[in-house]
């Protein structure tokens, strides 16, 4: 992995269900410390995109590099990438049947083999980071949507990644539980990190993107930093597609 | 205000058993058939009961109420079968040993693979040095003559620890991503669920004799075993299949995404939300395992129903199989309840942090 490379580089990736041609053509590339956000009608296939770079879903055609490392059929090699790239649910996927501690230390001693006290001495910090230590003992029943993926946020940050995935995050959050995610998640982008985005925020995209993506029916329509994207959109897809979520 | 929690509780009752007048005549019936069934059958095993081992048929009789003389002067022979007689404190520290070995294991602090390997291997090689004999200056006892209780919990214990890991691999193979590996395992399992527990029994220990080379053979009671750990493989697999199923796509989704690999998936993620789903039907499937052990009878070991049946097969207790069966039927019911008890504690324990809303 050379960490000098493009974070994500994405040329005509393919992807089908069955027959139904889900990507077509993607290409995309990301920078290391980019902000990147995907927005698009449902079904777009935005989520099955940021799903092929950490192979969640298996690709057709085309080619994923993630720091210059090309994914192939080599498990040994998908495990490496995903220990470099977190990824934050929709449905948060907290593991219930453990405390949000132990939520935190699993990956970093199963598979960095960090010690047990310093795996816990990281994941209070990153707890303490999305503004939740004092829930640590708690299961993830216990607590609300807001802070269940605040906490699903600090255990992918517990494998210190150097690209972090969003998959809808705030979108199976009561309102008034949203601030709350996003809040962490514009502190994250403050501080550097590598992030790919799909979400409906456009306030959050205004916020802290680089660039946004525009994507409809498995293609990539429009590209652009986010005064131009919600300034001056060029394509009639964009512009109809932000009258409908700027609309009211 | 709050009302004082007695009367509460006083008023919820009158509500749920006098509600209505067809509801306290009901109340009333049950109550009185109850309390007859109760009394006669205090009467019966209590009351006019004969407990001295010098009871006889007609001292019985006479007092007219159960002849626990019966199990006073035959217990050994319940117990422990034709286990030869001078040598039964062996099967009966034995079976000490497995009930020690269980309610360790039981315990959550001694839940690690480890703790639990050491635990039964060290369990394990104590039982058969006791029952098997032939070393330490102890007599050779053949498994032919092994019987009672020990044999019984022999044959449910070794069904468990053989049975259950078979069950995970097929349930496991099962679910595999290979349509080939899938498919095989399935038609496995519906295979064995489709013959009944007798053929398999059969099977084991007659007929594979025939079909294995000699050195494969083996003795006959752990081909038993085997054929009876196959068995609630097939059926276990299917309830762990059970539980797979009630585990949201995410799980294993969330695992990977965080690196685990497959092994670390399924040991943490996986196989124990999916045995959390599966525990009522994982303690049924113990249940019934436990009362099929008695099955074994009919390829020629005398476990405990069957060392039953001989302590009144003669002359003079050939009256007595009612007193036999009570208690065996107590030994049967002390296992199963607390087998029971110990599943619904362990889904009190596993229910932490599981709101139900």
């Amino acid at each position: 992995m050379d960490l000098t490379a493009p974070a994500i580089e994405l040329t005509d990736l393919d992807k089908f269900y069955g027959t139904f041609h889900a990507l077509k053509g993607i290409s995309l590339t990301v920078a290391k410390g980019e902000k990147v956000v995907v927005c698009g009608p449902s079904g777009s296939g935005k989520s099955t995109m940021i799903r092929c770079i950490n192979q969640l879903e298996e690709h057709d055609g085309g080619t994923i590099r993630v720091f210059g490392t090309t994914l192939d059929d080599n498990v040994g090699l998908i495990d490496e990438i995903r220990r470099e790239v977190g990824m934050v649910f929709q449905q948060f996927n907290l593991f219930p049947h453990m405390t949000v501690l132990e939520n935190c230390t699993l990956a970093p001693m199963l598979v960095r083999k960090t010690s047990r006290a310093d795996a816990e001495a990281t994941a209070m910090r990153y707890l303490e980071k999305v503004r939740i230590p004092d829930q640590a003992q708690k299961y993830p029943g216990q607590l609300s949507g807001g802070q269940q993926q605040r906490v699903a946020i600090a255990r992918a940050l517990c494998m210190q990644p150097e690209i972090l995935l969003f998959d809808e995050p705030t979108s199976a959050l009561d309102p008034e539980m949203i601030a709350e995610v996003l809040d962490v998640m514009v502190t994250l982008a403050q501080e550097g990190m590598t992030m790919i985005c799909v979400t409906h925020e456009m306030g959050f995209a205004r916020k802290v993107a680089d660039r946004v993506v525009f994507m409809d029916k498995g293609e990539i329509i429009e590209e652009a930093p986010p005064e131009d994207f919600f300034g001056n959109p060029k394509s009639d897809r964009t512009r109809l597609f932000l009258s409908q979520v700027l609309g009211h | 205000m709050t009302a004082p929690a007695g009367s509460a509780r006083l008023r919820r009752l009158r509500k749920a058993y006098f509600g209505s007048p067809l509801s306290a005549l009901m109340t009333l019936l049950s109550a009185a058939i109850l309390g007859f069934i109760l009394w006669k059958l205090l009467d019966w095993g209590l009351i006019h009961a004969t407990f001295d081992a010098s009871g006889t048929q007609e001292t019985c009789a006479a007092k007219g109420g159960a002849c626990w003389s019966v199990i006073a002067t035959r217990w050994r022979v319940i117990l422990f079968g034709i286990y030869p007689y001078e040598e039964q404190w062996r099967p009966a520290l034995a079976c000490l040993v497995v009930a020690g070995v269980i309610v360790l294991s039981c315990l959550p602090r001694m839940w690690s693979f480890g703790k639990l390997a050491l635990t039964w291997t060290i369990g394990t090689i104590v039982f058969y040095t006791l029952m098997r004999g032939g070393i330490l200056g102890l007599a050779s006892v053949n498994e032919q003559q092994w019987g009672g209780l020990p044999l019984t919990l022999f044959v449910f214990v070794a069904t468990g620890i053989i049975g259950m890991p078979l069950a995970i691999g097929l349930a496991l193979l099962r679910r595999s991503d290979y349509p080939v590996i899938a498919r095989v395992s399935g038609w496995i399992i519906d295979t064995i669920r489709s013959l009944p527990l007798l053929s398999i029994l059969f099977t084991c220990a007659i007929v594979l004799p025939f079909m294995l080379p000699g050195f494969l053979i083996g003795e006959k009671l752990y081909r038993v075993v085997f054929g009876a750990a196959l068995f609630f493989a097939a059926y276990q697999a299917e309830i762990i299949r059970g539980g797979f199923q009630g585990i949201p796509k995410g799980q294993e989704e969330a695992a990977k995404a965080l690196g685990l690999s497959y092994w670390q998936r399924m040991g943490r993620i996986v196989l124990p939300q999916a045995f959390r789903l599966a525990l009522p039907a994982t303690i049924n499937q113990f249940v019934i395992a436990f009362m099929e052990t008695s099955l074994i009878v009919v390829v020629g070991f005398m476990e405990l129903l069957a060392a039953g049946n001989t302590a009144f097969k003669t002359g003079e207790w050939k009256f007595a199989y009612a007193e036999v069966y009570v208690f065996i039927a107590a030994i049967y019911f002390a296992f199963v309840f607390g087998l029971s008890r110990y599943g619904a504690y362990l889904e009190a324990r596993m229910n932490v942090g599981h709101r139900k809303d």
